[in-house]
């Protein structure tokens, strides 16, 4: 272990006390509850205290690392620079604000203890993945992240929460495998995955490996961009948002999202540094997803999937300057800022929004805009700090959202005024899709803000307007905290912002313009007013004519005018991951497995066994055969023997003794026996051994015969 | 060469220790004694087969069959890594069968038969040459029988049946490779790199490669090598959960183990890379991996579903093994440890849930997690680590695969190789979490009022709750395994 120690506590410390809170929490809610706020409070603080060491040197911030070499195999690096500790420091901030705010939020909750262990782990990992200096580091925490994070999605526990759960981890493995697929090829091709050498490293690749470095990238970027948000991995995104409890979707849109984002930033800046076929694809993509996002927040009608869309169309905003990145090569300054202040925008105003909709759910328990009308009237702080997180992203001017979305607009225009690739109406296309989905994002912040602080509910106002105890001081506190910090933001540009930006470049390789920008010069704010005007044109002209109609009572209300089947989830990944593939490759699995060798062993063995069967019967056969033809034997004659007539009738004479007796007096004990056959073979005994005693006499006989011859014989001539 | 004689001690001390164990301890009253018995001999074992690890490498020339046919024992760094992993693993899972096995008929005769395939276990690792370790490896086929037989059903006799049937076939197949590799000088001592004499396999490499091929796929049929890898997914549902622990988690591992003595320490690498053999050897582990998780996949029944895994990640080590390179064969031995640890604490829960709760089926384990928090906590764990989330230490070995699979330059398979493996991923997230989904989240309407505490007695936690450790630990720290496996690797590459 070398470098600095303090940037390995950043991590193990939330973990640590993850543990610690959950033991609490076995005795004490309540002690739990503040231990976990202390815990991220000194989590903020250690990094407060990093920064406050830090600050100074190259690039505003003096670099520290940290290494582990054999951990978990590859080893462990971690480094901080500018754009670390503003993350860092964003991630705690976030964290110890919701973390004060769940105390009232989750009091009817069950399985708190669930919640406050795997929250404190989740930002011990994502601690770990901005700190991270090499993408093993980096998949790693990142595949803790996902893991820890899929509790909160699933901690309701309800079905549309399962299935949203469900829907994240697999999203979140899938891109997890995805991603190391690339992290595998890129680490083959470049022999490194320290994001300090991959820069040179990707730089001195032959050509002829280009095209496997895109395609390492490309595996890299769906993994991240899974978990940012992307066009077409996005369907988590609006799915988990609306069941999770608030604190968590505030984190999950927040700060997970940036976690992909981080990942792309990574791939981006050091693999494809200035490589506008790269950026081309990165900005397609965000144009995508910024578009699409914005689309489905205006017809959705529910609040918090309203969010969840902005922030889908959010990290497209952010995408199309990582494009853009790509695609000014050098003068890239303007698109490297926007889109770290774009980042750190939405994260901050995240928090406030998730938060506000959280105090409304708490206490409505319901998110359905026609149920939620008109709760907040009367409510004059609640609307303050919804009000301020709405007009920053809808980029309002002077607030920090416009700061960003000027930056990304204008490296837009800066790329047009040059020389551009392909058509230069495209650009001038995507220009206007850019303007359009900022109007969008006016409008459908309208819609929100419109439909829960201005309009009176039809049935519950009164009721509303008399709950003034809708949230206690913690709660209080950290929501407006949360939404004062977003003002400075936007008032003093050039004092905060710039600032920002100058802290986190130098990850991004990019350096400060030549001269500054000035915010509120015409040029910029014209962009700004032509969103404006258009969402207000969107918002008069569709949301509420179309999006809205008269119900029986003549009231106007929101409906969801999305048609249903318009679903990629439903409607392409589900049908095809888990039916078609599943039934394609288990079918022929299944063949395999029981189809293949079963019926090979069983067709062998009657092959084989018919062979063998006739094998075995050869001999038999040929002697059968033999016998059927050649060597036919002739029949065995069984004839009476001559001369046993009177062992037979002697025989059958005395079996019908027997009969008698056995029928009279021997009714007891009868004779089983029959004399016949006793007969017979006592006769034919006594006829062969006369006929051998009659043969050997006669032959004695002739012997002798035989003798007195010779002996005549002799006597006659001797 | 100097007899070292200590060897016999960890082969021969399980057999008789095990004979006696089934003679004498057939009745159930006297179970204390044999639960001392078989737990001392366990212990003693492991001391043993440690002693014989930390020594230098030994060598002992038992008897000579013929004046070529030798049985003979030595240690080297590979016997080190699987005898300390078998002998390791049978302890924690004896303990954790005593409480298993507690009410169950026989137990004499499986804990006596238990201890005998240890030793067979034992021999199989310190084998020197071929034919100690087929006389090894039959012996250990035959004493595990056993083992599958033990509930004595109609289903686990068929069971058994299939088992004997495939691993006879598998034995016979390595047998005749065998016959053929004794004319190239292929039964002699062990040796890294090879031991065939070149100049008699001159004229005759189509009949050395076949033979090669005949005895991977004969030992493969052990390791559950498609297309003999139909007896697991048959046994294990059958037989007792610490049987099929140690038969997923061990008995496979030995298969592997014949087939890298004989692949790089009887006909060496050279032979084979590049031939129709190691293309063959890289399709059918794929295959195998690939089948083995959409089988698993698919499959309803809790044991039958781990079994398939086991076929899929066994393979993952043999795919490992086939390419040929340092990196990989070094991810193949440590996902042999891994794999081992994870599989037995995975069939350990699944014990764990049958004996507590008598549920075997996928579809049952809603709110399980919050009856037993334990051992699903385990099973989580382990289920992570199957799949490869870093930072266990199935990702650890799966780097290295996928790493040296890449760098291994076989063409297509250098790539297919990683996508299989990662799609494989995918398929064990899906086959493993949802006991983890459904266990412990059990959804907004379950009723917590009927639930009840049915966490398992300690001697059944504790060995899952070690190996689980173990599993987790090894991926944050795995200096200890990757050092070891590749001291191995830097003898053969």
């Amino acid at each position: 272990m070398t470098g600095n120690i303090l940037l390995l506590l950043v991590i193990i410390w939330p973990m640590a006390g993850a543990l610690a809170a959950w033991l609490i929490g076995r005795k004490t809610k309540t002690g739990r509850d503040l231990f976990a706020d202390g815990v991220t409070a000194a989590e903020l603080i250690l990094l407060a205290v990093l920064f406050a060491g830090g600050i100074g040197g190259r690039g505003g911030f003096t670099e520290t690392a940290f290494s582990w070499p054999g951990f978990g195999g590859l080893g462990l690096t971690l480094k901080l620079d500018g754009f670390r500790i503003l993350y860092g420091l964003i991630a705690a901030f976030m964290w110890f604000m919701t973390t004060v705010f769940s105390r009232e939020y989750f009091k009817s909750y069950r399985n708190r203890n669930r919640y406050y262990l795997f929250m404190l782990m989740t930002l011990g990992a994502v601690m770990g993945v901005f700190l991270s200096d090499d993408l093993y580091t980096t998949f790693l925490f990142f595949e803790i992240m996902s893991f820890t994070s899929y509790t909160w999605v699933a901690h309701e526990e309800k079905e549309a929460a399962m299935k949203a759960a469900g829907t994240y981890l697999a999203v979140a493995v899938l891109g997890g495998l995805v991603m190391l697929m690339g992290i595998l090829l890129l680490y083959h091709l470049a022999g490194t995955l320290s994001f300090g050498k991959l820069l040179s490293a990707c730089e001195a690749l032959p050509a002829e490996r280009r095209g496997t470095l895109y395609l390492a990238g490309g595996l890299m970027a769906f993994g991240f961009g899974a978990k940012a948000g992307m066009f077409p991995l996005h369907i988590w995104l609006p799915k988990a948002h609306p069941v999770a409890p608030a604190p968590a979707s505030a984190l999950l849109s927040g700060m997970l999202t940036k976690t992909g984002i981080f990942g792309i930033l990574v791939v981006t800046a050091n693999l494809f540094r200035h490589d506008p076929v790269w950026g081309t694809c990165m900005f397609l993509l965000g144009l995508a997803t910024m578009f699409g996002g914005a689309l489905l927040a205006v017809f959705s009608v529910d609040l918090k999937r309203t969010l969840a869309c902005s922030s889908m169309s959010q990290i497209g905003f952010i995408l199309v300057g990582v494009g853009m990145q790509g695609l000014l090569g050098e003068e890239n300054a303007l698109a490297v800022r926007g889109t770290i202040l774009h980042m750190v925008n939405h994260s901050m105003i995240k928090l406030v929004l998730f938060m506000a909709a959280g105090v409304i759910y708490m206490n409505l328990h319901r998110l359905d805009l026609n149920e939620i009308r008109g709760f907040g009237r009367k409510k004059p702080l609640l609307a303050f700090c919804f009000l301020t997180g709405a007009l920053s992203i809808g980029g309002i001017p002077l607030f920090g959202g416009y700061v960003s979305k000027t930056l990304l607009h204008e490296s837009i225009v800066e790329y047009i005024h040059g020389t551009v690739l392909g058509p230069a109406a495209f650009w001038k296309a995507s220009e206007w899709i850019f303007l359009l989905s900022g109007g969008m994002t006016v409008a459908y912040m309208t819609k929100l803000f419109v439909a829960v602080f201005v309009e009176k509910n039809a049935v519950r106002q009164k009721q509303f307007d008399e709950m003034t105890r809708y949230w206690n001081e913690e709660s209080r506190a950290a929501v407006t905290v949360s939404a004062l910090l977003l003002l400075p933001m936007g008032l003093f540009p050039g004092a905060v912002m710039d600032k920002l930006a100058d802290l986190g470049q130098a990850f991004l390789h990019g350096e400060s313009p030549a001269h500054p920008v000035r915010y509120f010069a015409v040029g910029n704010l014209k962009g700004s007013m032509i969103s404006i005007a258009i969402g207000v044109v969107i918002y008069f002209g569709f949301i509420r004519t179309v999006l809205m109609e008269r119900d029986e009572t003549g009231r106007k209300v929101y409906v969801d005018r999305w048609p249903a089947w318009l679903d990629l989830e439903q409607l392409l990944y589900r049908p095809v991951l888990l039916r078609f593939l599943p039934w394609l490759f288990g079918g022929i699995c299944r063949i395999l497995d029981e189809y293949l060798l079963g019926p090979a062993v069983r067709g062998f063995m009657a092959v084989t066994g018919f062979f063998c069967r006739l094998l075995d019967q050869l001999t038999d056969s040929v002697i059968l055969l033999a016998r059927k033809t050649t060597h036919r034997q002739t029949g065995i004659h069984r004839e009476k023997p001559i001369g046993d007539h009177l062992a037979y009738s002697l025989g059958h004479f005395l079996d019908g003794c027997i009969h008698i007796a056995n029928g009279t007096f021997l009714r007891k004990h009868p004779i089983q026996k029959s004399y016949v056959r006793g007969l017979v073979e006592f006769e034919e005994e006594t006829i062969r051994t006369n006929r051998i005693i009659t043969g050997s006499l006669s032959f004695a006989l002739l012997l002798v015969c035989v003798g007195l011859l010779f002996v005549l014989i002799y006597l006659l001539f001797v | 060469m100097e007899q070292d004689y200590l060897l016999l001690l960890p082969v021969f001390f399980p057999i008789t220790a095990g004979l006696f164990t089934a003679i004498f301890f057939r009745a159930k009253d006297r179970r204390k004694a044999m639960t001392v018995l078989v737990s001392v001999s366990l212990v003693l074992e492991l001391l043993l087969t440690l002693l014989c690890l930390m020594r230098p490498d030994g060598f002992l020339s038992l008897w000579r069959l013929t004046d070529t046919l030798e049985v003979a024992f030595a240690v080297d760094s590979m016997s080190r890594i699987f005898s300390g992993l078998a002998a390791a693993v049978w302890l924690l899972v004896g303990i954790f069968a005593f409480s298993y096995m507690k009410e169950e008929d026989h137990q004499g005769l499986f804990f006596g038969f238990y201890l005998m395939v240890e030793g067979s276990l034992a021999a199989q690792c310190f084998a020197a040459n071929l034919v100690t370790y087929y006389v090894s490896f039959e012996l250990m086929t035959l004493t595990s029988l056993p083992l599958v037989l033990q509930e004595r059903t109609k289903e686990a006799i068929m069971a058994g049946l299939k088992y004997l049937f495939y691993s006879v076939a598998g034995a016979f197949m390595a047998l005749f490779g065998i016959f053929f590799l004794a004319g190239f000088g292929g039964i002699g001592t062990f040796a890294p790199g090879g031991i065939l004499d070149g100049t008699k396999v001159v004229g005759h490499e189509g009949l050395l490669l076949a033979s090669s091929f005949l005895m991977i796929l004969g030992f493969g049929t052990k390791a559950g090598m498609f297309p003999l890898h139909g007896w697991l997914p048959t046994a294990h549902p059958e037989a007792p959960a610490p049987a099929s622990a140690v038969l997923s988690g061990v008995i496979t591992k030995m298969g592997v183990l014949a087939i890298i003595r004989t692949v790089y320490y009887v006909v060496g690498p050279d032979y084979l890379k590049g031939s129709w053999v190691q293309t063959v050897w890289m399709t059918l582990a794929l295959i195998t991996v690939f089948m083995g998780s959409m089988l698993a996949y698919c499959e309803k029944v809790m044991k039958k579903r781990l079994a398939y895994s086991t076929v899929s990640q066994v393979s993952y080590i043999l795919f490992g093994l086939s390419l040929f390179n340092k990196t990989a064969f070094i991810g193949a031995i440590a996902h042999v440890i891994f794999h081992s640890l994870v599989k037995n604490t995975l069939f350990l829960g699944a014990g764990a849930i049958i004996h507590q709760t008598g549920k075997r089926l996928m579809t049952e384990l809603r709110g399980i997690g919050k009856e037993m928090p334990v051992v699903i906590w385990c099973f989580t764990l382990v289920s992570i680590t199957l799949v490869g989330i870093p930072p266990t230490s199935g990702f650890v070995s799966k780097w290295y695969l996928a790493t040296g699979a890449l760098a291994s330059g076989t063409g297509v398979f250098s790539w297919l190789g990683p996508v299989v493996l990662l799609i494989s991923a995918l398929l064990t997230a899906g086959y493993l979490l949802p006991v983890t989904i459904h266990g412990f989240f059990p959804g907004a309407d379950f009723d917590y009022s009927s639930l009840k505490k049915r966490e398992p007695s300690p001697l059944m936690t504790v060995p899952m709750l070690l190996m689980t450790a173990g599993a987790v630990l090894l991926g944050l720290f795995p200096g200890v395994v990757l050092g070891a496996a590749s001291r191995t690797a830097l003898l053969l590459f």
